[in-house]
C-alpha cells in the first residue's frame, strides 16, 4: 500500500494582522498549522523579519554594521538606508533615549524623530519604547495621535499600561496594539483578554511574549511559544490567536558572546560575526518555535535569516 | 483528551414558556434562553420540542433555523421522540460550527436513532440503557456494545461521533448506585469513547441551593474519570465555574486570572 502522509491543519488558526499601508504593507499569521510546517498545509503569510534602529543611532562598534550606514547622519537616513537591506520587511524604530533614567528624550522630540522617519520610508513602522512604562504610555499616544493612517505597531504595552496604551494607539487613533509578556504563558492570556475587554479589536493585537538568546534561558522561551501555538490552535483559544512578533537584537547584543572584544576573547574570534551569529541563531530558533515576526540589527542577519525563511516556505 | 463539552438544556417543552412559544411559534422567550446560554459558555443548545407528533418536522425547522439563524450557527442537539422531526431538523441544520446532534438512542425501541445519525453524518447520543434502566454495569455494557456495533456497521466514526450516556441516577432514592456510575464512565473513557449526560438527574428532589453544589460535586468526580460533556443548564453558575477550573486543571485551556470574567458579561 502506499504511503500517505498524515496532515495535522486545525480548525483554529492564528490571527491575520496588517501592518503597514499601501504596497509594502505586510500581513503577519493567518496560519492553521504548526510553525514552518507548509507539509500540513499552505503558510499564507510568511514569518517577517524588521530592521530595528534607535533613536541613539548607529552602533559604531561594529565596523561592518558602520560601514552600512555610513553618511546616514539622522535616523530618517538610516532608516531610508535600512529599508534597502535584503529582505528587510518592516522598521522597528526603539527609543531608548526617552528612558527617564538615561537620556530622557522629551515625547516632542521622540514624536519628531517618529514622524521623520515615517516620511522617510514607506516599510511598515514597529514603534518600541524605552521600557519605561510612564513614558512608554505617553510616548505611544502621543506618536500614534502624531502620525495617522501608516498603521503602526506599538510594542508594546504592559500589564502595568495596557490600559493607557490600549484605549490611545488602539481605541483612539486605531493603530495596532502589542502585548508584551516576559515569557510568562498566564499573563500573555491575561493581557490579551484584558485588551479584547477594554474594547481592542482582537485582530488588531500582535504580541511580544518575551525572547532571551540562545543559551540563555532561551528553553523557556521555546516552550512558551509552542504551549501557545499549541492552545491556538490545538485549543482553539481565541485569547491566544495572536501573532506573536519577537524583538531579538535588543537581547542578543547583550550577552557577552555579542560583547567581549577580540583582546579580551582571541579564541573567539571577529566580535561582529559572532554577534551576527547569536542573532541568527536565537531568531531562526524563535521563528521555528513560533514567533511570526523577529527584529534583528545587522544586514547580514536580516538577509540570513530571511532567506531561511524563503527557503522553508 | 479535550476541553468538557456542554450541551445547554433550557430550551425544553418541558419549560412551559419554552413550550408555550414552540406551539405559537413566538421566536423571542426562545432565542433569550438560547442567548442567555450561549453567553454562559454552552458549547451545543439542547433543542427538545417534546413529541411533536403532529407538527414536529415544521416545529423542529423553524426552531433550527430561528436558534442557528440568530446565533451565528451555533451547533444543536435535536431532542425528540418523533424521528422524522429530528430528520427534518437537519435537513435545514448548517454545519459551520459542528454536527448536529441527535439526542437520543438506546438499545431498545430507539436504537433506529443510531440510524439517521449515521445516515445524516450526526452525533448520537446512546443511552445505556433498553426502555428500563440498566440493572447493574454489566447491563450497561452490554447495551453499550450493542449500540456501538451499530453504529459501526452503519458506518459511523464511533470514537467521535457516539456519545454514551450512562444514565444519571437520582442520589434521593439511588445513593448507593452512584459509584456504579462513576466506574461506567470511566470504563466508556478506557475504551477512548465519548460519554454525555443529563447530569442533573441526580439532584433531582433536593432543595434549590443544594443542586448546584451536588451537580458540580458529581460532575468534577465524572470528568476525573474520563466523562467528555453533558447536558447541562450552563446559567447554572457553580457549575460552569467548575467546568472551566477543571478544564484548567487538565491542562486543556491554558491559565489566566480572567478565564472566569465571561460569566459575569
Amino acid at each position: 500500500m502506499a504511503f500517505k502522509a498524515a496532515t495535522q491543519k486545525f480548525g483554529s488558526s492564528i490571527n491575520a494582522v496588517e501592518l503597514g499601508v499601501g504596497d509594502k504593507k505586510i500581513t503577519l499569521g493567518g496560519e492553521n498549522v504548526f510553525p514552518l510546517y507548509t507539509f500540513d498545509d499552505a503558510i499564507a503569510n510568511s514569518p517577517k523579519v524588521g530592521v530595528e534602529l534607535t533613536d541613539l543611532g548607529i552602533d559604531d562598534t561594529l565596523p561592518e554594521l558602520k560601514e552600512f550606514y555610513a553618511g546616514c547622519d539622522t535616523i530618517a537616513d538610516q532608516a531610508k538606508k535600512a529599508a534597502t537591506m535584503e529582505g528587510a520587511d518592516f522598521l522597528s524604530l526603539r527609543f531608548e533615549g526617552a528612558d527617564p533614567n538615561g537620556e530622557n528624550k522629551s515625547t516632542e522630540d521622540c514624536v519628531a524623530i517618529a514622524k521623520e522617519v515615517a516620511a522617510a520610508v514607506d516599510l511598515p513602522i514597529v514603534i518600541c519604547g524605552c521600557k519605561n512604562v510612564e513614558k512608554d504610555s505617553e510616548l505611544f499616544s502621543k506618536i500614534a495621535e502624531a502620525v495617522p493612517d501608516k498603521n503602526i505597531l506599538f510594542l508594546a504595552c504592559k500589564e502595568e499600561n495596557y490600559k493607557n496604551v490600549g484605549a490611545s494607539v488602539g481605541l483612539a487613533y486605531k493603530q495596532k496594539v502589542g502585548a508584551e509578556s516576559a515569557v510568562d504563558i498566564n499573563l500573555a492570556k491575561q493581557l490579551n483578554v484584558v485588551l479584547t475587554q477594554l474594547g481592542v479589536n482582537a485582530g488588531d493585537i500582535v504580541c511580544n511574549v518575551g525572547s532571551a538568546t540562545a543559551g540563555y534561558g532561551f528553553e523557556y522561551v521555546v516552550s512558551t511559544l509552542d504551549r501557545i501555538k499549541s492552545a491556538a490552535l490545538s485549543q482553539g483559544d481565541g485569547d491566544l490567536q495572536m501573532p506573536i512578533m519577537t524583538p531579538v537584537a535588543s537581547e542578543t547584543y547583550n550577552v557577552k558572546e555579542s560583547l567581549a572584544s577580540e583582546e579580551d576573547a582571541p579564541e573567539w574570534g571577529s566580535r561582529e560575526a559572532r554577534a551576527v551569529e547569536m542573532e541568527i541563531v536565537t531568531a531562526t530558533a524563535c521563528i521555528a518555535s513560533g514567533s511570526n515576526a523577529v527584529i534583528l540589527k545587522h544586514p547580514q542577519s536580516v538577509a540570513t535569516v530571511s532567506k531561511f525563511v524563503k527557503e522553508l516556505m | 483528551m479535550a476541553k468538557f463539552i456542554t450541551i445547554g438544556e433550557r430550551i425544553s417543552t418541558t419549560a412551559p414558556a419554552i413550550n408555550k412559544a414552540l406551539t405559537e411559534r413566538d421566536p423571542e422567550p426562545i432565542l433569550k434562553r438560547a442567548k442567555e446560554q450561549i453567553a454562559a459558555g454552552a458549547d451545543y443548545i439542547d433543542v427538545n420540542i417534546g413529541p411533536a407528533e403532529s407538527d414536529g418536522e415544521d416545529l423542529m425547522k423553524w426552531a433550527v433555523q430561528l436558534i442557528q439563524g440568530e446565533c451565528d450557527n451555533i451547533p444543536l442537539a435535536l431532542d425528540t421522540s418523533n424521528m422524522k422531526a429530528i430528520e427534518a431538523g437537519i435537513t435545514v441544520y448548517n454545519r459551520s460550527k459542528g454536527k448536529p446532534i441527535v439526542n437520543s438512542a438506546d438499545a431498545g425501541d430507539r436504537v433506529e436513532y443510531i440510524d439517521l445519525a449515521a445516515a445524516n453524518d450526526a452525533i448520537v447520543i446512546a443511552l445505556c440503557s433498553k426502555g428500563v434502566v440498566a440493572r447493574d454495569n454489566d447491563e450497561r455494557m452490554v447495551f453499550l456494545q450493542e449500540m456501538l456495533e451499530r453504529g459501526m456497521e452503519k458506518g459511523m466514526d464511533a470514537g467521535e461521533d457516539m456519545w454514551f450516556d450512562p444514565l444519571f441516577l437520582v442520589i434521593k432514592g439511588m445513593q448507593d448506585k452512584q459509584l456504579d456510575i462513576l466506574e461506567f464512565i470511566k470504563s466508556i473513557s478506557e475504551q477512548g469513547l465519548k460519554s454525555t449526560g443529563g447530569l442533573s438527574n441526580n439532584s433531582n428532589g433536593m432543595p434549590k441551593n443544594i443542586r448546584p453544589i451536588m451537580d458540580s460535586s458529581l460532575l468534577a468526580m465524572a470528568i476525573m474519570n474520563g466523562f467528555t460533556s453533558a447536558i447541562v443548564n450552563p446559567n447554572d453558575r457553580r457549575l460552569m465555574e467548575t467546568i472551566k477550573c477543571c478544564d484548567i486543571i487538565r491542562n486543556e485551556t491554558i491559565y489566566a486570572d480572567t478565564f472566569l470574567d465571561f460569566l459575569d458579561k
